[in-house]
């Protein structure tokens, strides 16, 4: 059950991350890149849960799930400040 | 004259739709309007710098998003320079409605584009449409 | 401790990410905005009930429901922007 949400969180997240992307390319408008990094770090955040969990029990990865969050967070609150006009 | 208002009234609301729809910013508008009073000559980025008070950096912006949206062409240089864009009749009498409401209406069509969100944000949730034809 | 700090950095920013998409969605009136409101609401406060778990990767199997309506309420929006009623903005 909680594997089925983690994945379900890779996957939304994934698809922001290519619509916002996507979006990118096609306007140019930065807001949309920040926001689509942020989108594909808060990913690989979730699968980084899915492996922690399932994968690799036996290694923590706690830390760096936390870490990639972060960073990826920070991304998008860079982009919404300086972007969002 | 009753079919002249109408007829205004419904020319008033596609510029009002196009302006919502289009333009970012108020000189965003502006530029366009001064390349489409001088169509076909082009204009260079530098004597769109020196009429538009702006600085080099936001006009080369503008200039790109304009291009992007299809209203205006780059004419290879050089010097670089950038023409209106002719898509149709239909187009050509709206930025003539365009033209002549922004000069009758100016302050309620910045205040209109002041009032939008930022095409930004427009760009972000557009970014989520997978149809067509959808807000 | 690090991990603490970590937790603390991801909730004020998202919580300042769904401030900012609640002026988005004043602005432009479109619904859509609000879904990444409590998405980004739901993700700052799981953070901060995570502060209250010493084994985080247990903790409340209420987190991974209320993640899953946060997540959930995201698809729908997009949905809703693509297929739904044109008065839904």
């Amino acid at each position: 059950m909680a594997a089925a949400v983690y994945l379900i969180g890779v996957l939304t997240s994934l698809m922001c991350a290519v619509l916002l992307l996507r979006g990118y390319s096609r306007g140019r408008k930065k807001l949309l890149l920040w926001s689509g990094l942020c989108f594909a770090g808060l990913a690989v955040s979730n699968l980084l849960i899915f492996v922690d969990l399932v994968l690799v029990p036996e290694v923590d990865l706690y830390r760096y799930r936390l870490a990639t969050a972060a960073v990826a967070m920070a991304l998008l609150v860079y982009g919404l400040i300086w972007e969002s006009d | 004259m009753l079919q002249t208002l109408t007829e205004q009234h419904q020319f008033d609301s596609e510029v009002y739709q196009f302006i919502f729809d289009q333009i970012e910013s108020v000189p965003h508008l502006e530029a366009l309007l001064l390349i489409w009073n001088s169509r076909p000559q082009p204009w260079t980025i530098e004597n769109l710098t020196q009429r538009l008070y702006v600085s080099r950096d936001l006009a080369l912006r503008l200039l790109q998003d304009l291009v992007r949206r299809g209203l205006i062409a780059i004419v290879p240089g050089p010097p670089e320079g950038y023409r209106y864009e002719s898509a149709s009749r239909e187009q050509e009498q709206l930025m003539t409605a365009v033209d002549a409401t922004y000069r009758r209406e100016l302050v309620r069509i910045s205040t209109m584009i002041h009032a939008k969100p930022s095409a930004s944000v427009q760009e972000f949730a557009r970014a989520f449409r997978l149809t067509k034809e959808r807000p | 401790m690090i991990e603490a700090f970590l937790l603390g950095v991801i909730a004020a920013a998202s919580l300042t990410a769904a401030t900012f998409f609640l002026k988005f969605w004043k602005k432009s009136h479109d619904t859509f905005f609000l879904a990444f409101v409590v998405y980004f609401l739901t993700e700052g406060g799981i953070r901060v009930a995570h502060l209250f778990f010493t084994h985080p990767n247990e903790g409340s199997p209420w987190i991974y429901v209320i993640r899953l309506i946060a997540l959930i309420l995201i698809l729908a929006a997009i949905l809703r922007k693509n297929y739904g009623s044109p008065a839904g903005g």
